[in-house]
């Protein structure tokens, strides 16, 4: 066994020693493990296909598609699920990832859009409603109804690419009044309207913390 | 003795300090840049553990009532095979996946329906009406509990997507005496 372990690692040694270039371009793979459960756990850059977040994201004005940095770490660990935060979630339907944005949590009720056959929707604990920001180019909960937390994966929290929408995601506010009123005031303006239509179809109630239930087969990692 | 050995190992140390200062300034750093490197080094391999664990496998503890009398109510420890396509599930295979009620929780519940499928929600009646029937939509599965009376599952959150999904348990290890290959016992009532 012993002399088995040597023989196999004579030559492996020697075919080392001797290509140090290689071993030297190599060498930083071995902290890719590290690397991956880092984006796992903390912070990921991902490109944005599709138009069902314009105008927030991959607005027609753009050659490019977006780049965006989402934070897993506030999602997997922290938990933190709010209104109007643009997530990443698998779809229910064919699990890839889509873009949507957040806007009823648990308990709330929400006034539905056209394909959803229900004019208003209560939102089971655990659940919430994604919405695309272009109503009519999106699969949305108003295709496959709300989903479920487990499925949102990270949260979008700042624009990487293209370089004059490089920064953090701002949640939209009432522009100046007296500010001179040019394209990007009028942009701010319309997402301003947007966010107040949309919270406008949702009546919130306070969260409550349903009790851990002890009804499961849990698997304990 | 030995006491004295030791103190005039101290004063050669003393000595050695005072005389070259240079070395033992690199020695330390020496030996500070070695234990970092050999922290992340530990590090890395967590992560490796990590990464083989979500996605290949590992043997994990189950606990909770709702399996019996498949599983018991603690202490078993089972293998679970990472590498699976949710897409492949079979009718009778045990899954685990988080639950649609409570994202940090990872459950373990028996596939009963595939989509496509028309299942009865609740034959007791005791959760819904008994008459009441659904469609598994796509890319959804249709998931019980083998001890019916005392779980949570589709018949409280309805069919859960495939996404949730996260594998199959293979195999109960331990307790020894209980060893057991979860082997596909569903049968079929033509």
């Amino acid at each position: 066994m012993r002399q088995t372990w040597t023989s196999l690692r004579k030559p492996w040694r020697t075919f080392w020693d001797a290509h140090s270039t290689l071993r030297r371009a190599l060498y930083p793979l071995i902290w890719l493990p590290t690397g991956i459960v880092f984006t796992q756990f903390f912070y990921t850059v991902k490109s944005v296909s599709g138009r069902s977040m314009q105008p927030t994201l991959n607005p027609d004005t753009s050659p490019w598609r977006d780049l965006v940095l989402f934070d897993r770490f506030s999602i997997r660990t922290l938990r933190k699920y709010e209104r109007g935060d643009i997530v990443a979630l698998a779809s229910p339907i064919d699990s890839k990832l889509l873009v949507k944005r957040i806007v009823a949590l648990g308990g709330d009720t929400v006034k539905t859009l056209p394909p959803h056959p229900d004019a208003e929707v209560r939102i089971p604990p655990g659940h919430v409603w994604v919405e695309g920001d272009e109503p009519f180019h999106s699969e949305d909960s108003n295709t496959f109804g709300p989903v479920p937390l487990a499925l949102i994966d990270s949260k979008l929290i700042w624009i990487v690419w293209p370089q004059q929408r490089f920064g953090p995601l701002l949640t939209p506010s009432e522009p100046d009044p007296k500010a001179p009123r040019g394209p990007s005031w009028r942009l701010e303006k319309a997402a301003m309207e947007r966010a107040q239509w949309r919270n406008s179809r949702v009546t919130t109630v306070q969260q409550r913390l349903s009790p851990p239930d002890e009804l499961d087969t849990e698997v304990v990692v | 003795m030995s006491g004295s050995r030791l103190a005039n190992a101290a004063r050669t140390f003393a000595r050695r300090i005072r005389d070259n200062p240079d070395e033992v300034l690199n020695l330390a750093t020496r030996v500070a840049k070695s234990s970092a490197l050999a922290t992340l080094h530990v590090v890395n391999a967590v992560c490796v553990a990590h990464l083989f664990a979500n996605h290949v496998g590992w043997i994990n503890m189950v606990d909770g009532p709702s399996m019996l009398p498949t599983m018991s109510v603690s202490g078993e420890w089972v293998l679970e095979n990472k590498m699976i396509k949710p897409q492949n599930v079979q009718r009778g295979d045990l899954v685990t996946y988080l639950s649609p009620l409570d994202p940090s929780r990872i459950v373990c519940k028996r596939v009963v329906g595939l989509p496509g499928d028309i299942i009865c929600v609740d034959p007791t009646g005791e959760l819904a009406p008994s008459t009441e029937h659904v469609i598994i939509p796509r890319n959804h599965v249709w998931l019980s509990g083998d001890n019916a009376a005392m779980s949570r599952d589709s018949r409280v959150y309805g069919p859960v997507s495939m996404a949730l999904i996260k594998g199959k348990l293979v195999a109960r290890v331990w307790p020894l005496s209980r060893i057991t290959v979860f082997r596909n016992n569903f049968d079929y009532i033509d």
